[in-house]
């Protein structure tokens, strides 16, 4: 469980660049927590808050019920951080990273080379354990971090873009890895630009702008909060729809707009009013091969651009 | 069972850069700098002038003749063959040739015995040579059969035989008529020096000016002169092992602090350049552990190797100069080198938090080394000069106390400090040790506290 409260970063004295402002959001254990915003938007500073990497300035931050303010060295113990940017030591192997990083938890080092041999062979680096990373390629460093954050097998873990600059395939190995490592029983902060990768994984989103948190909830709620009070529009894919159908459509009560599109006609209806039925009988009427007809659903980006005003991502 | 708070992660921050430093080409090259100033200084300022009688240096082998007599009144040439310190040299070949109007004429060629004799019947013949040939070396000497035999002989050396930089050091080898060893009492200036060894061989201090020995074997008494020149001035350049170790200390100042610059310079800002830094401070480590670990790892990396090299350094002084530097001097030396790697290597710290890239690291580290080495010296040189123009206690007074803010500076002082007193003059023997001792700790502290509390505020940044 992760509460964070109040939290405020100002970079370079009191006068200086505010980065958070009094952010404030919480992530259920066992659960997947997606953390949206723009470039700039106080992500990364937030998450470099998370992982004891910096200070803030002001506000709380409990995770696992410990207090990260005063008892930073408890929250390290049960926490695994896996940055945007994968670099470790050029000249260091795989497995000495490992190695390395381990002996900070008080793991025996037959018991770490054992883990680490696992991990590295679980996420396809067993033969290239022995190789120095300079050597590895994107997608290997980001499984080696994936690794290293895993190696003391903590409750938190902290992702910043973990499938940034991945192929496809590469994608969703980490999808079904994140889901597999929420399955464990894993809490997982999840930061992504990828906003279908956040729509597939999480259930809970917080969106971040200006270093102000603009929305935490549901994706589902989101969507519904920003749904309610707007019109609804229907998105009709039909062959011949004739200048009357189009007259008969805009004529049924409750439709306000209509609109030709390339696959046939947008229609925008008050709100609350269902004219689907309406709009598909109006159209066969008039001499159209109806094909589909769906309400509009609001998609993640939707929703991001709407509450972030369009910025960046 | 874990470490304090405080101290968390220093173990292995310091193992991990301790380790990664010691395979760095860095550290290879900046070791065999050390090495080539260190003890190719060692060698080659110990091999320079002193040996005072003997020019280049100690002979490796010292021939002494004596002329004896058999009990049938025949001519017995006796040569002892010894080191310059009186120990005998078994097994070294004596050259013998009879010298006579008509030019030389080859005798024999013997080996020394076990005790470095060898004892020849050479019949009538009043005028021996005998050669021994070391390698490259070659002495010898001639001994002549005076017609009235002497009880007993005696063969001088007077030369710099401790090392300390003056002639005043005698040896004597005494043997009776018949070519044996014998005590024999020795006095300077009335004052008994000792007696011969069992094998005829003592060496004694001469004071300076002319001094009287006496020879006293067996109640009869010879007497000769002695004379120790040279004055009241201080050493002669580059003579005692402790002047030699000097020069290497100041030497070493210069190489060691820029070993700590170069192993240093980055290594807080590596790990920000590598993108590892993050990845360092979420594990379970404190700051402090890990800026102490960083310290602890550079340090070890900087001290081991040079640690190694001035060992070889004073090694090579005994070697060459046939005499150790004072002991406590010499560890001494080795301490104070630690301690200025201990500060250089924390002032890396601080400027490797502050710096953002591998850049300015490397900019810092350059500035830093030449600013105490270099600029800080010739500015309070200037300054001092035109202070105290006319006035050299003050001038003098002022060196010292502006001396005391640049780390060089203070390990030069107090190398000065720690030379043996006989070497008044080539230190700084009139200081008092407080001030540089102390600047020394508040150097170390304040660089401690400073790195401490840079990396707390800056590490991550």
């Amino acid at each position: 469980m992760i509460e964070v409260e109040g939290l405020t970063k100002v970079y370079g004295g009191s006068h200086g660049a505010r980065a958070l402002d009094g952010v404030t959001f919480s992530v259920p254990e066992k659960s997947i927590f997606g953390f949206l915003g723009p470039n700039g938007a106080g992500k990364t500073t937030t998450i470099r808050i998370l992982a004891t990497v910096l200070q803030p300035t002001e506000g709380t931050i409990r995770i696992d019920g410990h207090d990260l303010g005063e008892d930073p060295l408890a929250v390290k113990e049960n926490l695994g951080l896996m940055p945007d940017e994968v670099l470790f030591y050029p000249t260091l192997t795989g497995l000495q990273q490992l190695l390395y990083y381990a002996s900070f938890y008080g793991i025996r080092r037959a018991d770490a080379r054992k883990r680490g041999k696992e991990l590295l062979e679980q996420f396809g680096l067993g033969d290239e354990m022995a190789k120095k990373v300079k050597a590895y390629s994107h997608g290997m460093k980001k499984r080696l971090a994936l690794a290293q954050c895993l190696l003391h097998d903590p409750h938190v873990l902290i992702m910043d873009e973990p499938a940034n600059g991945l192929d496809p395939g590469g994608m969703r190995y980490f999808r079904d890895l994140i889901r597999w490592l929420n399955g464990q029983g894993k809490t997982i902060f999840l930061s992504s630009h990828m906003l279908y990768e956040v729509e597939q994984l999480c259930e809970r989103v917080g969106i971040i702008d200006h270093g102000h948190i603009v929305a935490v909830d549901t994706i589902a709620d989101l969507s519904a909060r920003l749904t309610a009070g707007a019109p609804t529009v229907l998105r009709v894919s039909a062959a011949g729809v004739t200048d009357d159908g189009i007259r008969a459509v805009a004529a049924i009560p409750g439709v306000t707009n209509v609109e030709r599109t390339p696959l046939g006609v947008d229609v925008t209806a008050k709100a609350g009013s269902d004219v689907s039925g309406e709009v598909s009988r109006a159209l066969v009427m008039a001499g159209a091969a109806l094909r589909e007809l769906k309400a509009e659903q609001r998609s993640l980006e939707d929703l991001f651009l709407a509450l972030t005003k369009g910025g960046g991502a | 069972m874990r470490a304090p708070e405080f101290f968390r992660g220093m173990r292995q921050v310091a193992v991990q850069e301790l380790l990664v430093n010691l395979k760095s080409l860095r550290l290879i090259i900046m070791a065999l700098v050390s090495a080539l100033v260190i003890v190719g200084g060692a060698y080659g300022f110990s091999g320079l002038g002193s040996g005072g009688g003997f020019p280049g240096g100690l002979p490796p082998v010292v021939v002494w003749p004596h002329a004896a007599y058999n009990a049938t009144g025949s001519h017995v040439a006796v040569v002892w063959v010894s080191d310059p310190f009186g120990g005998p040299q078994a097994g070294r070949t004596v050259d013998l040739e009879a010298l006579g109007p008509n030019g030389t004429v080859p005798l024999a060629k013997i080996a020394t015995d076990g005790n470095g004799f060898v004892r020849h019947d050479v019949g009538g013949t009043d005028v021996i040579a005998a050669t021994v040939t070391v390698g490259s070396f070659q002495t010898g000497t001639t001994i002549s059969f005076p017609p009235q035999p002497q009880n007993f002989t005696y063969d001088i050396i007077q030369g710099d035989l401790d090392r300390d930089g003056s002639d005043d050091e005698m040896a004597i080898h005494v043997v009776n008529v018949s070519g044996d060893v014998v005590p024999a009492q020795i006095a300077v200036n009335g004052t008994s020096v000792g007696s011969t060894d069992a094998h005829g061989y003592l060496q004694f201090d001469l004071p300076r000016g002319d001094s009287i020995v006496n020879v006293t074997v067996a109640g009869e008494t010879q007497t000769f002169p002695a004379t120790v020149r040279g004055g009241s001035g201080g050493p002669t350049f580059a003579s005692g092992p402790d002047t030699v170790l000097i020069i290497i200390a100041a030497l070493s100042g210069f190489i060691v602090s820029l070993f700590g610059v170069v192993l240093s310079f980055d290594a807080v800002s590596k790990e920000r350049v590598q993108g590892t830094m993050d990845l360092l401070l979420s594990r379970p480590a404190s700051r402090s552990g890990i800026l102490l670990g960083k310290f602890l790892g550079a340090f070890a990396a900087v001290a081991l190797p040079v640690t190694l090299v001035n060992l070889a350094g004073i090694g090579v002084i005994a070697a060459v100069s046939g005499k150790s530097p004072t002991g406590s001097f010499a560890a001494a030396f080795l301490g104070l080198s630690l301690l200025l790697i201990a500060t250089y290597v924390l002032l890396q710290l601080s400027l490797s938090t502050i710096a953002k890239t591998s850049g300015t690291a490397i900019l810092f580290g350059v500035l830093a080394w030449l600013l105490f080495n270099l600029l800080y010296p010739i500015i309070t040189f200037v300054i001092g000069a035109a202070l105290f123009a006319n006035d050299p206690a003050g001038y003098f007074h002022f060196s010292l106390v502006s001396g005391l803010g640049s780390p060089t500076q203070v390990y030069f002082l107090l190398i000065g400090l720690a030379a043996p007193q006989s070497l008044a003059g080539s230190g700084g023997t009139a200081v008092d040790p407080i001030l540089p001792e102390a600047a020394a700790v508040a150097w170390i502290v304040l660089l401690l506290l400073l790195a401490l509390w840079t990396f707390h505020k800056r590490g991550p940044e």
